[in-house]
């Protein structure tokens, strides 16, 4: 049952990480808490599913939904969060919290009040070893997140956008006067952590089978618990506070069966954190 | 002879403006960002629910009750808050927020998803008071809050509120003891909050974990910002506008909540300072309109 | 001015898909009563609010009923919270008001001064008669001896499931475990049913809504479970089916709406609804439906006086209602039986019908 309960944690700690750490690139270098980056996950999830109904591929359907959420990442950030820059942190915080209002009622409008079920077959087959357990969707999770993770290691540390990225993410000023175009810099950094919130929409609507208008509600702010306690902004930080998240909720649940709600058990966590390292898990002051 | 219903209205604003009012305290003056002020406003409202249903406690000493566990919690919370700063403050905010609503929901002792019923209105002179009455009582004690607010906004710990707000770090140069007035508006914040919710729970009658949560803060703050974070009256606009657009909007139900979505990414998009903000279309309109008629050349 | 009925439900919010079902339904009703002639030659008005599962508004709404629109009767589509809140309003107003689905004991009940709220009324089970009746099948006709719980917390997953087990234990079977998941918005329900499995109960008693049945059922399927999946009227929905596809099969649940009922109301009431919504009904608009009727029916009978139609409220005997036979409202609580309905071939089919009276039966408050 251990064993079961590990895969059962790390799955869905991989989707929090997926969707946490286009939140943390995002407040890396902008310094906003994207609230919206769940409506843009539920966003990516019901173009995902559209698109799977209209065409009947799986692995279509993801990229058709990351990009969807990549484009809609992109007008968020041009449209609202750069003209408000210079304003008190605020402003683009509650921007966010009325956008993603609006988005979650504009998905119950378009696509209806009730639950869409994402019936997808993947193609790749369960995997069990005695009483050990591993379905196809924890494969396919696990699968995409670790692609994922690769790229965006390879992509941070290897090539020249990634660089600026980084180096923008220190220090946007000093990075702007060596000649990096710090905006398209930032646009990059929207279409691809909100291309990840896509991905995650997708994967969770294929997991749970479910695709419905509230589904970023509650990782609209526990992505957030995960992103502080990792360290805002620090990206191995976030994945290590996903996974730890993700097994500390199915052991409170499965293990130690403590009837705490799973979903204060982020926020207890960093609250606990913040106290001794208020910089949050791997974070710098 | 006002109508039930138009005085539901009224206590609902009433007690909207004053945890707007209160929240302002905390944002607007300190300059510190809470997403979790619905957690004050319910720690007030079961304080009061059960010393007023288990403890057999009346309304006139529960209601103040409540305000004070809920400035108390608000202390305990503020020091290991401030700790943390901005981001991570309005994100600690929020966590408390969503553990607070665990422990009314887990805890058997406050009722858990059953709720809180029998909180009824106050007695007065041997009989239960009218609604249009407790509108009466509500409204007298945020006109005095309101008072008490200016007063405060004149003296020397409206002073260092203000210095903490525009800067920490010179504020704390110039020998103002940052930690100690940000405290102070933490107290004050949580406190009245607690109090409005202790008005709130004898109102509905039946609280439940639900109605102080993470989506209860938002509203707080929209109403905030709505109005104009840091001002006087912003706070009260925000609450009128906030507790009449559901009831005007009613007809076109099924867009409802989307409007009040767009209205609040509109409005700090295109007026950051809200509607009664020193840089709002209204505020210039009105300064130009009290300057025309003063001078008419 | 022609009679009056009103529904406040959540068209907006978290429930919105429920507030979607109920008014669906009731709007059904409506039309079925006005292309009858309406209530003696008048046609009934429908008012409908938004309640967004906000108490506060519900309280707004319930003065504005009152008053404003000066209704001549409430039919709530809505769930406890905003229910709860107004039946002490409507209540004190003097004005009927029967509740669709709402499950908490103080809808009918004054806790305060401990006395039934005489003007209200309720057409779905109280969560503890449903549990003890699903109960009373799983361990007589299921023969179930090894029992594991799983619900959701709030005020239904809570009644529910101790009226579930309370009857279970009476009746000689073990309950090896009790886990409550958050409401709402839990899904990944893996960790819990690991737990289960590890018991390997004969039988396993699940409560949720449609969203965290489908996800229990295909979750449980997943994880190599075989137990039977005991559900209540939560699972009540097409929508179940479509999410749980395959694992719903065999899914067995307790709820008030026999689909196989022969009788040409329930029948019609499908089609047409199947006709004018193009999907299927669930349990939470038979319901709303039949409150909506059940407050047309006594209408009918009274005239637009409040006190009149309380009387003929407190007066139903065996009312043929669409979620079954209402032999009478006990202090506000119906009397009927719990259908026990079984997943065939992807749809809902009649298993069996729970009439012991001494389970169905609301208990008397003092």
């Amino acid at each position: 049952m251990l064993w079961q309960q590990l895969a059962n944690g790390i799955a869905i700690g991989s989707v929090y990480a997926l969707i946490s750490l286009g939140l943390t690139m995002v407040y890396g270098i902008l310094r906003i808490l994207h609230v919206a980056h769940a409506g843009i996950y539920a966003l990516g999830a019901y173009v995902g599913l559209f698109s799977f109904r209209l065409i009947g591929n799986f692995w279509l359907s993801l990229i058709v939904g990351m990009a969807g959420a990549a484009i809609a990442g992109y007008f968020v950030e041009r449209l609202l969060y750069t003209p408000l820059l210079h304003l008190p942190r605020i402003a683009p915080l509650i921007v966010s919290i009325g956008l993603f209002t609006a988005l979650e009622e504009a998905f119950r409008i378009v696509a209806g009040p009730h639950t869409l079920a994402y019936n997808a077959r993947v193609g790749l087959g369960d995997l069990s070893i005695g009483s050990f357990h591993l379905t196809e969707t924890q494969i396919l999770i696990l699968l995409v997140t670790l692609a994922i993770l690769i790229f965006l290691w390879a992509f941070l540390t290897k090539t020249r956008t990634g660089l600026a990225m980084r180096a923008c993410a220190q220090d946007p000023e000093t990075t702007s006067s060596f000649g990096v175009n710090v905006s398209a810099i930032i646009a990059v950094n929207f279409l691809i952590g909100s291309a990840m919130a896509g991905a995650a929409g997708v994967l969770i609507g294929v997991y749970d089978n479910q695709v419905w208008p509230t589904m970023g509600s509650i990782p609209a702010y526990k992505a957030l618990a995960i992103v502080v306690l990792g360290g805002l902004g620090n990206i191995p930080g976030t994945v290590l506070a996903s996974i730890v998240v993700g097994l500390a909720e199915t052991f409170f649940i499965g293990v130690l069966a403590i009837p705490f709600p799973r979903d204060a058990v982020a926020f207890v966590a960093m609250i606990l954190v913040l106290m001794f390292k208020p910089y949050g898990l791997l974070g710098k002051a | 002879m006002i109508s039930g219903y138009l005085v539901t209205i009224l206590i609902t604003i009433v007690i909207y403006a004053m945890l707007a009012h209160s929240l302002n305290i905390i944002t607007g003056h300190a300059g510190q960002i809470s997403l979790g002020h619905a957690a004050f406003f319910g720690i007030g409202a079961y304080t009061s629910a059960m010393l007023y249903t288990e403890a057999g406690f009346p309304f006139w000493t529960s209601v103040p009750l409540a305000a004070v566990v809920a400035g108390i919690v608000g202390a305990l919370l503020g020091v290991p808050c401030l700790r943390v700063r901005d981001d991570f403050l309005a994100i600690t905010t929020m966590g408390i927020n969503f553990v607070v609503e665990a422990i009314f929901l887990y805890i058997p002792f406050f009722g858990g998803a059953m709720g809180i019923g029998g909180i009824n209105l106050p007695k007065w002179f041997g009989r239960e008071m009218t609604k249009p009455e407790y509108f009466f009582l509500i409204l007298v004690v945020f006109v005095f809050f309101l008072l008490l607010d200016r007063q405060l906004g004149r003296s020397w710990i409206g002073l260092a509120w203000a210095s903490i707000r525009e800067d920490e770090q010179a504020a704390g140069a110039m020998g103002v003891d940052v930690v100690r007035f940000k405290v102070l508006a933490f107290i004050l914040g949580s406190a009245i909050a607690g109090l409005a919710g202790g008005f709130y729970a004898h109102f509905l009658t039946f609280i439940m974990p639900q109605n102080f949560g993470f989506g209860q803060s938002i509203v707080i703050l929209s109403m905030v910002v709505f109005g104009g974070i840091g001002t006087r009256w912003g706070p009260i606009a925000g609450a009128i506008i906030l507790g009449v657009l559901p009831e005007i909007s009613r007809p076109i139900m099924e867009y409802r909540t989307l409007i009040y979505g767009v209205l609040l990414l509109g409005m700090m998009r295109f007026q950051p300072g809200g509607l009664l903000g020193p840089e709002s279309i209204l505020s210039k309109t009105f300064q130009r309109t009290i300057y025309r008629l003063v001078s008419p050349e | 001015m022609g009679p009056y009925n009103i529904l406040c439900m959540p068209i907006t919010g978290p429930a919105a898909a429920d507030g979607a079902s109920a008014k669906n339904a009731v709007e059904q009703g409506l039309k079925e009563v006005n292309d009858a002639g309406g209530i003696k030659g008048k046609k009934v008005n429908l008012i409908i609010y938004d309640d967004r599962l906000n108490p506060q508004e519900a309280v707004a709404i319930a003065n504005k009923l009152i008053e404003k629109d000066r209704v001549v009767g409430v039919a709530s589509g809505s769930y406890s919270g905003p229910t709860r809140v107004t039946a002490p309003i409507f209540q004190k107003a003097g004005m009927p008001m029967v509740a669709g689905y709402a499950v908490h004991p103080d809808v009918t009940w004054d806790p305060k001064e401990k006395k039934p709220n005489d003007f209200c009324f309720r057409n779905g089970f109280l969560g503890e008669i449903e549990g003890a009746a699903a109960a009373e099948f799983a361990v007589k006709n299921l023969k179930a001896k090894k029992i594991s719980l799983i619900f959701m917390d709030n005020d239904f997953g809570r009644a529910i499931s101790s009226g579930f087990a309370a009857r279970a234990e009476k009746l000689g079977a073990t309950i090896l475990s009790k886990q409550m998941y958050k409401f709402p918005g839990e899904k990944d329900f893996r960790p819990y049913l690991t737990r289960i499995k590890e018991g390997n109960p004969d039988l396993i008693f699940a409560a949720g809504y449609y969203n965290e049945a489908a996800s229990i059922c295909r979750q449980a399927k997943e994880l190599g479970i075989t137990s039977q999946i005991l559900g209540e009227e939560g699972f009540d929905s097409p929508k179940f089916l479509e999410i749980a596809g395959p694992a719903a099969e065999g899914v067995i649940i307790a709820t008030n709406l026999d689909r196989d009922d022969p009788r040409p109301l329930v029948q019609n009431f499908l089609k047409n609804y199947r006709k004018a919504y193009n999907e299927d009904a669930d349990m939470v608009g038979a319901s709303s439906y039949d409150a909506f009727m059940i407050l047309v029916n006594a209408i009918g009978k009274a005239g637009t006086d409040a006190k009149a139609i309380q009387k003929a409220l407190l007066g139903t005997k065996d009312y043929n209602g669409l979620t079954g036979k209402i032999s009478r409202f006990i202090q506000g609580e119906v009397v009927k039986p719990v259908q026990i309905q079984v997943v065939k071939g992807g749809k809902f089919h009649r298993l069996g019908v729970v009439d012991n009276p001494e389970v169905i039966t609301p208990p008397t408050k003092k």
